[in-house]
């Protein structure tokens, strides 16, 4: 184990004197996610878009639409049928559906509600987030009708009525300085970009990182290595903490970044946060081993950084959201572990959704780390 | 006793025989040195004796440790100087120490003391906080060579490590090399040099080709040319004629071509100059130079080899 922290400090001492590491590793990022920002920023939302049929029309239709749209993005769906819906939903253009079914309020009046009909891919995140929502913005609307029955005058005024000053009794409870702030619109809406620009930039950190190795073994340090004690599964493991080491720091000033200047809430759940850095960093520490183990000279490790960051990000969504793009593209972006870093941190930041939203994403990039640091094993040449 | 005990070892790359078939034994706190051109196989004999290379056949115990068979006890007594610079420039000589001396097991006080002691042996003390990248080659030498002193290891190897650098520097590092053997370590030197085989080993074994052709002491090797004289002639005139002629007078032994000059064996340089002068004054050639060389461990390799050291 000493021996693999030696390792390990070695390669960053290395890391924190090259200038690079700061250019690539904080500045472009930080850069990067302002400019990105702006250049998209503007009338985009990051939450998602629901599609929204009100066959009902009548008495409440109106209040339970207001509640569902300070959590979803309703994409109002008139004269579409049921079966629309669902093709939308299927080719990936709606996140998901919900239809308010005729005499939505009129059996809500006989005190037996009716159900809401919510088209959703199973197998999406949008599922668990539009569930959510439903669930607790029906339930503070039946609470509003039960309220108004209680004082005698069951019609719609007085419901939005008691629904406004819940609202109100809400927002006093839990006033917060973080839910202050993201009451704000930004104008540079960076709930994207950041996520995108953090999975990027994590993944230009193989630049320096794979140089490092391509140079250990360019100058036979890494074969001198093999002549102390050293074991190579230790070499291995010393250089894979390093650049564990050195991403998770990366993303985590990034975070900080996010949440202090770009007012975006990461640590709204610091431990689904923490665990999509380590999981990424985890994932980025194997594709740097496997950058190191391929590359031969500097160029290449240059070339192969390049390749990964450009391939991972532009397909996974780090420049174009992947939610304004076909479901095949959707697919193939997910193909690569940028989709789910910025899947997993959007869920945080943008979603509103619980910490089990995050295993999925945590899930699959420490497969892909595994992934990686297997073929590394296989291919890495000491000499 | 023996530090190194080689037993037939073999290493192929391919179908070239890097390797063929090498025994010899290196005593106990002697330096030991593998003289050789370039391609001989001296660096690949180390590897495998660095346990980086695994034989195709053959064993070698090193303080008694099997390198096939038993790589970490080996790894543990050795010290390899590699024949690159095998350090990381952007780190300072005190941080790349510190970081051999942890690979090799060293840790806190203890660390820090074999530092400073490996610092001020190597002459380093007061330039130990420069990046290696800024130092002469002369100095990164001598850090090359104390990262590998950092464990006082008891046998100690040694590629080529004068290559590339200047005369005070390499002074430097076979005065080095001799103290070294003083504090009782086993050193095996390769080298192409023959003058540094000459003056550093207590035995010295030559090889080419892949092959141990001789070994011994210095004065046992000498003895293999029996005592002839090596005469170096330059001529202008047709060389090829005149080698012809030459090789039929008395007492020239071998006589070859290296870099458009006669390379001659005799058995007394006394007798076959004038000789040589009345046979080039017969061809209408004249001699521009000579210079003529007692018995040396060249001259060995030319007998045994047919060619010079440096021809490679």
């Amino acid at each position: 184990m000493a021996r693999i922290l030696a390792i390990a400090q070695k390669d960053l001492r290395q890391n924190l004197r090259d200038r690079k590491t700061f250019l690539f590793l904080l500045l472009m990022p930080a850069a990067f996610t302002l400019l990105f920002g702006f250049a998209f920023g503007k009338g985009s939302d990051g939450r998602l878009a629901v599609g929204y049929l009100d066959q009902d029309g009548g008495l409440f239709s109106p209040a339970l639409k207001n509640l569902l749209q300070a959590d979803l993005r309703l994409v109002e769906q008139p004269g579409q049928s049921q079966a629309d819906l669902t093709q939308q939903v299927r080719d990936g253009k709606l996140a998901a559906a919900v239809i308010i079914p005729a005499g939505y309020s009129q059996q809500i009046l006989a005190d037996s509600p009716l159900k809401l009909q919510v088209i959703v891919d199973p197998a999406s995140s949008a599922s668990a987030t539009l569930q959510a929502a439903l669930l607790s913005d029906v339930g503070r609307l039946l609470m509003a009708v039960s309220a108004a029955r209680a004082e005698g005058e069951v019609d719609a005024p007085a419901v939005e009525s008691r629904l406004a000053a819940a609202q109100r009794e809400a927002q006093a409870a839990s006033q917060t300085a973080s839910q202050a702030d993201a009451a704000k619109p930004s104008p540079l809406q960076p709930s994207q970009t950041s996520p995108g620009m953090m999975a990027q930039f994590a993944i230009a950190g193989l630049l320096v990182a794979s140089q490092l190795l391509v140079e250990e073994r360019k100058t036979r340090a890494m074969q001198r290595l093999l002549t102390t004690p050293a074991r190579r599964a230790e070499i291995l493991l010393g250089h894979s903490l390093s650049i564990f080491v050195l991403i998770l720091a990366q993303l985590l000033l990034l975070i900080l970044f996010g949440q202090i200047v770009l007012k975006l809430d990461y640590l709204r759940l610091p431990w689904a946060t923490l665990l999509l850095a380590v999981t990424t960093a985890a994932c980025v520490a194997g594709l740097g081993l496997l950058v190191g183990a391929l590359a031969r000279t500097d160029e290449q490790a240059i070339i192969f950084s390049m390749i990964c960051m450009f391939l991972f990000a532009g397909l996974g969504g780090a420049w174009v959201p992947l939610e304004v793009t076909g479901s095949a593209f959707q697919t193939l972006g997910h193909l690569t572990p940028v989709a789910w870093v910025i899947d997993g941190f959007k869920n945080i930041i943008a979603r509103g959704l619980a910490f089990d939203s995050v295993l999925l994403p945590a899930g699959v990039l420490s497969a892909y780390a595994a992934l990686f640091f297997a073929l590394a094993v296989w291919k890495f040449r000491f000499e | 006793m023996n530090a190194i005990e080689i037993e037939n070892l073999q290493k192929s790359f391919g179908t070239r025989r890097a390797v063929d078939g090498i025994s010899l034994a290196v005593r106990q706190g002697e330096i030991f040195s593998l003289l050789g051109p370039n391609g001989a196989g001296k660096t690949t004999t180390l590897a495998m004796l660095s346990t980086l290379l695994r034989p195709d056949g053959g064993d070698a115990r090193i303080l008694g440790h099997s390198i096939k068979h038993e790589s970490a006890a080996v790894k543990a007594s050795l010290g390899v100087v590699p024949q690159d610079i095998a350090l990381y420039m952007d780190l300072t000589a005190r941080e790349n120490l510190d970081f051999w001396g942890r690979m090799y097991g060293l840790r806190g006080g203890a660390l820090r003391q074999r530092v400073d002691e490996v610092l001020e042996m190597i002459g380093l003390t007061e330039r130990q906080k420069d990046p290696v990248g800024k130092y002469s080659g002369g100095m990164k030498r001598r850090v090359n060579i104390g990262a590998a002193l950092l464990h006082k290891p008891k046998v100690i190897y040694m590629d080529e490590p004068t290559v590339g650098i200047d005369p005070q520097s390499r002074r430097s590092i076979l005065d080095s090399v001799v103290a070294l053997k003083e504090q009782g370590m086993t050193v095996l030197y390769t080298t192409h040099y023959m003058e540094e085989a000459q003056e550093l080993s207590d035995h010295l074994a030559i090889m080419d080709s892949g092959r141990l052709i001789a070994s011994g002491t210095q004065q046992e090797l000498i003895q293999l040319v029996g005592g002839l004289d090596r005469i170096r002639l330059a001529i202008n005139g047709d060389v090829e004629r005149v080698l012809a002629t030459w090789r039929t007078i008395t007492g020239v032994k071998q006589a070859t071509v290296e870099e458009g000059l006669l390379m001659l064996l005799v058995e007394d340089s006394n007798q076959a100059l004038p000789r040589l002068f009345e046979s080039a004054a017969a061809a209408g050639v004249r001699i521009t130079s000579v210079e003529i060389q007692e018995p040396n461990l060249e001259a060995v390799f030319l007998h045994l080899t047919g060619r010079a050291l440096r021809d490679g």
